[in-house]
């Protein structure tokens, strides 16, 4: 049977608090770096504090005699090279931390040191040297270039032609609860709590791991609560299984959680993006032609960082002609992960700021611009599915614009670049548009959804939903209570969520948006499932059909007598036995087609692709170079909204983290030493509340569609729209975030010295 | 990740963080040296109590929500760790462990601190409370409650030292303004960007009188 969302919604779509908030707000929560179970060893890591070296020898004698020494764990041993400042070397087991630390500073290390990079300028003069891993032959890798149309001919149809630099540095994640895990064996069963984006892709992984030498090996991995990930928590990664080995070996737990300099150097980062930029355009708002040649860092192993397919960003099937090329520059940095929105704060930045200099240089406002090239609709598929985004995302962008445009009041604040007030703190608006995906996971390999959760009614009336997925902070917990509950006639606080463990059930790792799109199209088929098993099973006792039983709010009523029971009494029925029933979804049943019909079989239950625009405004000192943001509007869609209350503060989430990317966020290497410079939060900056802007969301609420992930799109035009309001208060384009007082005043200088 | 040659029980270069945390006789000459900043502490606690402690473990009683609580560290060990690895107490959370994002801010006799940047043993005959104190009696504080309302957290791992940070500010002054109430949390990063959130809640709170 289709599957589809209830038409009168009780509680979905209502602002609710997330249910665990007391636990969270009062310290209560025990996450996996609270985890202390009896007989816990402590475990840290020795990593190379050179960018590039041989290891010639470790002498670890010493370190064994230690006070509370238990055991080494060998990563990287004599004769192997380590390629940054912050690569694994042994790891070191102890009674307690303290002895931890004792034990590694008695480790001796004889490194022979080596050539290294760590900045992308460096590496590109030398594009002949290599100072990395693997089989390439250079830092440096030039990818091939695409082009769509004839460049040439768009840039001669153009009024006017901007050329300029454009680029954001290395940023690191910073979560703040850090990588890691407490791994404890028992006989062959490992059990660990992990700080994980993926619970039962970690279990996965470390099974993969023991297996050949313990064949029975069944790894439970446990994630109640997760102190952030943003991308890069998605398996036990080398401390994860060292930890593991390390307990294996003592025969006792062991914990072992990155510190803050770790966290930082290793715990991931996201790369940076560079890029030189030729756009040209009319009068009229047309852009003729977009090329970009682009580079940036992915760190030591390699990978993209744009996402160069979709570039020119969010315009790509309205500009007629276009170019672009990419180069990977491999550094001996800590190696990249995905970060919020993967390439799309880059491809936002190369694309959406570059559009401002040419509205400028063509005497417009950049919203005329915008409108001009917002993608078409694809009519043919609003026909065949009018839930799509291809065939109605034009005019989704219109509305998102007028909405936007409202609110920051645009008409009325908007000024010509430079003309931002007389005295030395100039006002700025500036805007920025972007796109996501955010759909449910798809079938596994075993053609079977990834995603499932079960929902048990007992006898007693309580309602159980249980899965193995993962609540970063995303207030997945909150959304499995609300769609039971929905569903069940009942309040939220009546549903018991059990997530986080990896027996629980299939999930997939929560990227990409798509926990929320997976996880509440399960939970509804599971709610419903059991509902109709408890309508089968109380059905003779209740004295109706099970066909006419039907939920009413905290009551089952049959629909032929009108009689209603309490659910309580209704749920007595059951006598020794219990409802239950498990749910999957993914996208493959999203996008299901009824071959007789061709239409879709379960539209509007989740789907993919969303749309938003974000206004920043901002005071700019040109004494100091001092960026302030001030305000900020985030107007943003995502189909059917489970939660308003948790889904808007993601959305003003996803700002804070872009303006502070926008504004603060660089990882400082030194060329000298190879290290990072700020590997921690006092120079590594982050914003605290009085840094940051009032922000005003508006969610644009299209239930019709279904669910959509919403972590990572209200991210993505972030810092381009504090770039563009940078330029409006200005007229002088800061090349390159973050637009701190030195890249303010670098370029307000460059302006100067050209006259 | 600092190179081990280079890290010498008593060498140069000694860190701020090797001070704290560093070998018992840096922690030890920590505690006798009369620095400006520990005398009034030494004056206050009689000195010969901690004078010659370490490196090995002594044995400290703390209160910490109310509860005495007994265990022996070695004295290099700040208040959050003492807290955290020898009294398994949640509401404080290791992050920046160096005074910067408050995410293990306690109160201490009322004032709110970074259990971080101090030794357990400085913690020794004082009140601490952290952010589980807030939840006495199944009821929930004001505080936490606006938190929850509206929902001013996400992950939830600097939201216990927001918390604290926020009570004690609200504590100290009653009547303060969203501004006011907004500079007491200077002190405190939180990395999901739960501040539009955490100002409605300060909203919420500043209406009802703290």
């Amino acid at each position: 049977m289709a599957t589809s969302w209830p038409k009168d919604r009780r509680l979905i779509g209502k602002d609710i608090p997330r249910t665990d908030g007391p636990e969270k707000s009062t310290g209560r929560a025990r996450y996996s770096i609270d985890m202390n179970p009896k007989g816990l060893l402590h475990a840290m890591i020795l990593r190379s504090p050179y960018a590039h070296a041989h290891i010639d020898a470790i002498d670890v004698s010493a370190a064994e005699k230690t006070t509370g020494f238990k055991a080494v764990h060998e990563i990287n041993g004599a004769g192997k090279e380590v390629y940054f400042a912050g690569d694994e070397i042994i790891a070191v087991c102890a009674d307690t931390e303290e002895h931890c630390r004792d034990a590694m500073r008695a480790i001796k290390i004889k490194f022979t040191p080596l050539e290294f990079f760590v900045k992308e300028a460096d590496a590109l003069k030398n594009p002949q040297s290599k100072t990395i891993s693997g089989p390439a032959k250079s830092n440096v890798a030039i990818g091939a270039e695409a082009t769509k149309g004839d460049v040439a001919a768009g840039f001669k149809d153009a009024e006017k032609i901007v050329e300029a630099d454009y680029g954001m540095p290395v940023i690191c994640h910073q979560c703040l609860e850090p990588h890691g895990l407490v791994a404890s064996w028992e006989g062959d069963r490992l059990t660990v709590w992990a700080s994980t984006q993926a619970v039962v892709g970690t279990a996965q992984q470390l099974a993969a791991t023991f297996k050949a030498r313990i064949p029975q090996v069944d790894v439970k991995c446990i994630t109640h609560y997760m102190g952030g990930g943003y991308g890069s928590k998605f398996g036990p990664d080398i401390q994860g299984i060292v930890a593991a080995e390390l307990a294996l070996k003592t025969k006792a737990p062991v914990k072992l959680m990155l510190n803050r300099e770790e966290e930082i150097t290793v715990g991931g980062n996201r790369p940076s993006a560079y890029g030189k930029i030729k756009i040209g355009g009319k009068k009229d708002g047309t852009i003729t032609a977009y090329e970009v040649d682009c580079h940036g860092s992915p760190g030591e192993r390699g990978g993209a960082t744009v996402n160069l397919g979709l570039l020119p960003y969010v315009y790509l099937d309205t500009i007629p002609n276009w170019k672009r090329k990419h180069t990977v520059v491999r550094l001996n940095t800590g190696i990249a992960r995905a970060m919020r929105a993967p390439g799309h704060p880059q491809n936002c930045v190369l694309t959406d700021c570059p559009v401002d200099d040419l509205a400028a240089a063509l005497g417009i406002d950049p919203l005329i611009i915008r409108r001009k090239n917002l993608p078409p609709n694809d009519d043919k598929v609003a026909q065949s599915d009018p839930t799509a985004w291809l065939g109605q995302r034009n005019n989704i962008y219109v509305r998102e614009l007028d909405l936007a445009v409202k609110l920051s009041e645009w008409e009325k604040k908007w000024h010509q670049p430079g003309q931002g007030g007389k005295g030395p703190i100039k006002h700025g608006i500036g805007m920025a548009i972007h796109t996501w995906g955010g759909s449910a996971v798809g079938n596994l390999g075993d053609g079977q959804p990834a995603n499932d959760a079960t929902v048990i009614i007992d006898r007693g009336g309580q309602v159980i939903v249980q899965s193995s997925t993962q609540d970063l902070g995303t207030a997945q917990r909150t959304v499995s209570a609300i769609v039971a509950a929905e569903i069940l006639g009942l309040k939220v606080s009546d549903i018991v969520v059990r997530i986080g463990e990896s027996p629980f059930g299939r999930s997939s790792g929560s990227g990409g948006s798509t926990t929320c799109p997976s996880q509440a199209p399960a939970t509804l088929r599971a709610a419903i499932a059991a509902r109709d098993d408890l309508f089968a099973k109380i059905a003779a006792k209740f004295g109706a059909k099970k066909e006419d039983l039907v939920i009413e709010e905290g009551k089952v009523v049959d629909k032929a007598s009108k009689k209603g029971l309490d659910w309580k009494k209704a749920c007595a029925m059951l006598g020794m036995d219990e409802a239950k029933g498990v749910g999957a979804w993914s996208s493959n049943m999203a996008n299901e087609i009824d071959p007789d019909k061709k239409i879709l079989v379960n539209p509007g239950v989740s789907n993919v692709q969303v749309g938003g625009v974000q206004v920043a405004e901002v005071l700019v000192d040109v004494e100091t170079g001092v960026v302030r943001c001030t305000n900020f509007v985030a107007v943003q869609d995502c189909g059917l909204i489970i939660d308003k209350l948790t889904c808007e503060s993601q959305v003003a989430g996803g700002v804070i983290m872009g303006v502070n990317y926008a504004l603060f966020e660089d990882r400082i290497m030194d060329r000298h030493t190879g290290r990072q410079v700020n590997p921690d939060m006092e120079f590594y900056k982050l914003g605290g509340i009085q840094d940051l802007p009032r922000i005003k969301v508006a969610m644009v609420d299209m239930p019709e569609r279904g669910v959509i992930g919403i972590g990572e799109p209200p991210t993505v035009s972030t810092a381009a729209a504090v770039g563009n309001a940078v330029f409006n208060a200005l007229g002088v384009r800061v090349p390159y975030a973050p637009y701190s007082p030195e890249n303010v005043l670098n370029a307000l200088a460059k302006k100067g010295a050209k006259g | 990740m600092s190179d081990p040659q280079q890290r010498t029980r008593n060498g140069p270069g000694v860190t701020r963080r090797d001070f704290l945390r560093g070998s018992g006789a840096v922690a030890t000459a920590a505690l006798t040296t009369p620095v400006p900043s520990l005398l009034h502490e030494a004056a206050a606690q009689k000195t010969e109590e901690v004078v010659g402690l370490g490196p090995k473990g002594v044995p400290i009683e703390l209160s910490v929500d109310g509860a005495k609580i007994k265990n022996t560290i070695e004295p290099r060990i700040t208040l959050l760790d003492a807290l955290r690895d020898y009294m398994d107490t949640t509401a404080c959370k290791r992050v920046c462990d160096r005074g910067t994002c408050g995410a293990c801010t306690v109160l201490l006799d009322g004032k709110p601190v970074y259990s971080c940047s101090m030794l357990a043993l400085e913690a020794r005959g004082k009140e601490i409370k952290t952010a589980a104190s807030l939840h006495g009696d199944g009821k929930l504080d004001p505080v936490p409650a606006a938190f929850v309302a509206a929902d001013a957290q996400q992950c939830g791992f600097c939201t216990p030292g927001f918390v604290v940070s926020m009570r004690a500010t609200l504590d100290k002054n009653p009547k303060a303004t969203p501004a006011e109430v907004e500079a007491g949390l200077a002190g405190n990063i939180c990395r999901c960007g739960t501040y539009e959130q955490m100002r409605h809640a300060i909203e919420a709170l500043c209406k009802k009188g703290g």
